[in-house]
């Protein structure tokens, strides 16, 4: 039998089905795109196809992201706190402190030494210094967003832009260029920007952060950039695993496989006994 | 605009009360008594005083004035749908589209027309400048009187001396502006109401503090912030035993608020005053319910009829929100202490530098005492700055981290 989790995010559709014995046989990345039906469906194809496994054969359906209340036939919806969460969990024991920066998203969770959310920080009022704000600087600077984690390599750090506003960052870095400003300088600026946003993130879930494990997930993690600058601010080097955007669908396959394998009942995100995910029984 | 909402509401609460055979639900009754003062404030055949909300208002209802404090306006507005487009005419009036949403559509009512003409104006000092400075603006808009209470900080001899001559001087500047002559007998009655509805509220209040508590989400939202208004009145009397008497009867049949109240909520400051979706969805989802609000409380002692102003600037100066942030916290303290609630959400109000200034320090005081924080950042007025799926997800994953926690307490 298999256990599939579905992170049904602003940017993409992320999907990893588990065995009977909670290893990883394959996993999926789609773009949401407009529709979120046909993403989720892609991604569960795509995981399916990969394995080799049929849907009769899935036992447990756990969603997570914005869309989780979408994905159909699932046991329960758990929100991508909790789901990161349990995701790292299970890839870095050690890790203590989380930041996942997805699409629209920024967030700092911190976990107790046994895994479990003790406290957690988001971002509001403003989606800069996430996903969607590197996607829009990237377009400024005519690159590749795949490209943007290298692009600061030999810059010297003289560059300070703007982290309170997408738009307003997008025009510094459109006057930036204009001026003839190195890119490799911009870019610095960039990730820094997002790192000050992220550490005041930290910092409210965390003052202290010594003897922590910081660890990172979520697709922002896949820029080097970014990771970087934020290990620069904080001091410390930040865990990040190899496949960072699959946390979440992780952590929502380990949900399908701990609440499947106790055969409870699916119903509109609840439990048998009425109960939601993480509710006392 | 106001005056016919008001009007129309408290004539279809009237008519909902006479459809079910003259009974009413306490949540009902209190929903009238709110339509007859906002119907009192824009009838035209009243005077009216607007007031910052430390205001003595059981001493300006026994002077015979229909007195409410201005933020009132911006939670009926927000109420009824209305403020996105009042606080638009503040805006083009110069005020910040980061200041406080409930003084931006305060403002913008009067601009537009929508605020009664006072005969005099009240400001306090406590709780925000930022309101003060509305009351200030309105009294210059409406070229009235304006009287400002300096509320001092200290539960002290001298300093409730200080307050108490001020207030003094209130009854005679309200007075000479308004023709009303100064009663002290109808003084003394409207203590007395004011001490028979405090005991009531202490009543309430202690059998809201029950597990499981009796009181539903919605039972007591607003509830203390509102009724200050009718403090002194019969009707605040009827309405507080109405509460109690509902109160006592769901505890004596063990008739919770929530049904299977599993998570019990500390809400910090006030409520969000537009229609939303978080009540009933802490309720449905989760089982879990708001058993007390920050300024649902009983600080103040009963206060003597017949030399009431010594009393009066006691429970001013001893409002939690007025002071340094100790005291505030300590206050949030005892609150989630005496509810053994599990969890509080602080929406935080844009705008508002009292509410966010010490957000950091009051999360820091409640996890003292084992007690997680929410913060929200919400605009509490203003609708058009509401995205629910951002506040289902962070409302979503605090109840699971709560739930997570007790189980792992319980496990251990």
């Amino acid at each position: 039998m298999y256990y599939l989790g579905i992170d049904i995010g602003s940017l993409s559709c992320d999907a990893v089905l588990l065995d009977g014995h909670g290893r990883v046989v394959a996993d999926a990345i789609v773009p949401t795109g407009a529709k979120n039906a046909e993403a989720i469906a892609l991604a569960t194809e795509l995981v399916l196809n990969r394995a080799g496994a049929t849907r009769e054969k899935v036992k447990a359906v756990v969603s997570t992201g914005y869309g989780r209340d979408r994905v159909e036939g699932r046991l329960a919806s758990v929100t991508e706190i909790t789901c990161h969460a349990r995701g790292m969990r299970h890839l870095n024991e050690k890790a203590r402190i989380l930041i996942d920066i997805g699409g629209q998203d920024s967030k700092c969770i911190l976990m107790s030494e046994t895994g479990a959310v003790v406290n957690f920080a988001m971002n509001d009022k403003c989606a800069a210094g996430t996903g969607r704000f590197l996607e829009a600087m990237a377009r400024v600077l005519q690159v590749d967003i795949d490209e943007m984690g290298e692009l600061d390599r030999g810059a010297r750090g003289d560059v300070t832009i703007s982290s309170i506003c997408t738009v307003f960052a997008e025009s510094e870095v459109v006057s930036l260029i204009a001026r003839g400003e190195n890119i490799c300088e911009i870019a610095l600026g960039l990730n820094r920007s997002i790192a000050s946003r992220t550490v005041s993130l930290v910092k409210r879930v965390a003052p202290d952060i010594d003897g922590m494990g910081i660890a990172m997930s979520g697709g922002v993690a896949r820029n080097r950039g970014v990771v970087r600058a934020l290990e620069e601010a904080l001091g410390r080097p930040i865990f990040v695993p190899e496949a960072p955007d699959l946390v979440g669908a992780l952590g929502a396959a380990l949900f399908a496989l701990e609440r499947g394998a106790r055969r409870v009942s699916r119903d509109d995100g609840r439990h048998a006994d009425g109960r939601r995910e993480g509710e006392c029984a | 605009m106001l005056g016919q909402y008001f009007e129309s509401l408290e004539s279809g609460i009237l008519s909902s009360i006479e459809k079910d055979g003259g009974k009413a639900s306490p949540r009902k009754l209190y929903a009238l008594e709110i339509a007859r003062l906002g119907r009192r404030l824009y009838d035209g055949g009243h005077k009216v005083a607007w007031c910052g909300v430390a205001a003595p208002f059981d001493l300006l209802n026994a002077m015979g004035l229909t007195s409410c404090f201005v933020e009132f306006v911006g939670a009926m507005l927000a109420s009824t749908g209305m403020a996105g487009n009042i606080i638009e005419q503040a805006d083009h009036w110069g005020y910040s589209s980061d200041a406080c949403s409930y003084h931006r559509s305060v403002t913008g009512a009067a601009l537009a027309g929508l605020m009664p003409v006072p005969e005099i104006l009240v400001g306090t000092t406590c709780p925000c400048t930022g309101g003060l400075g509305v009351i200030e603006n309105l009294a210059r808009h409406f070229g009235k009187p304006l009287f400002v209470l300096n509320i001092p900080q200290n539960d002290t001899v001298e300093d409730v001396r200080y307050l108490a001559d001020q207030l003094r001087d209130l009854v005679g500047f309200a007075s000479g502006h308004t023709g009303i002559p100064f009663d002290q007998e109808r003084l003394t009655r409207a203590i007395e109401n004011t001490n028979a509805a405090r005991e009531l509220f202490v009543e309430i209040f202690d059998l809201a503090s029950r597990v499981p508590s009796p009181a539903s989400s919605k039972d007591l939202n607003n509830f203390m912030i509102s009724l200050a208004l009718l403090l002194g009145t019969r009707e605040c009397v009827d309405l507080a035993r109405a509460f109690k008497d509902e109160f006592a009867r769901r505890v004596e049949t063990g008739s919770a608020g929530v049904k299977g109240e599993e998570i019990r909520l500390l809400w910090i400051q006030n409520r969000i005053q537009f229609k939303n979706p978080i009540e009933k969805m802490l309720e449905d989802e989760f089982r879990a319910c708001i058993v007390i609000d920050e300024l649902n409380d009983i600080y103040w002692d009963p206060i003597d009829p017949d030399d009431p102003f010594e009393g009066i600037a006691r429970r001013c100066i001893l409002i939690p929100f007025n002071g340094p942030s100790s005291r505030r916290i300590e206050h949030l303290k005892k609150l989630a202490l005496t509810y053994r609630v599990h969890g509080a959400i602080n929406p935080c109000n844009w705008g508002c530098r009292q509410g966010t200034g010490m957000r950091g320090l009051i999360e820091a005081g409640l996890r003292e005492v084992g007690v997680p924080v929410l913060n929200l950042e919400v605009d509490c007025v203003d609708d058009r700055k509401f995205t629910e799926g951002q506040f289902r997800t962070r409302i979503e994953a605090f109840m699971e981290m709560i739930g997570s926690n007790r189980s792992s307490r319980r496990d251990s």
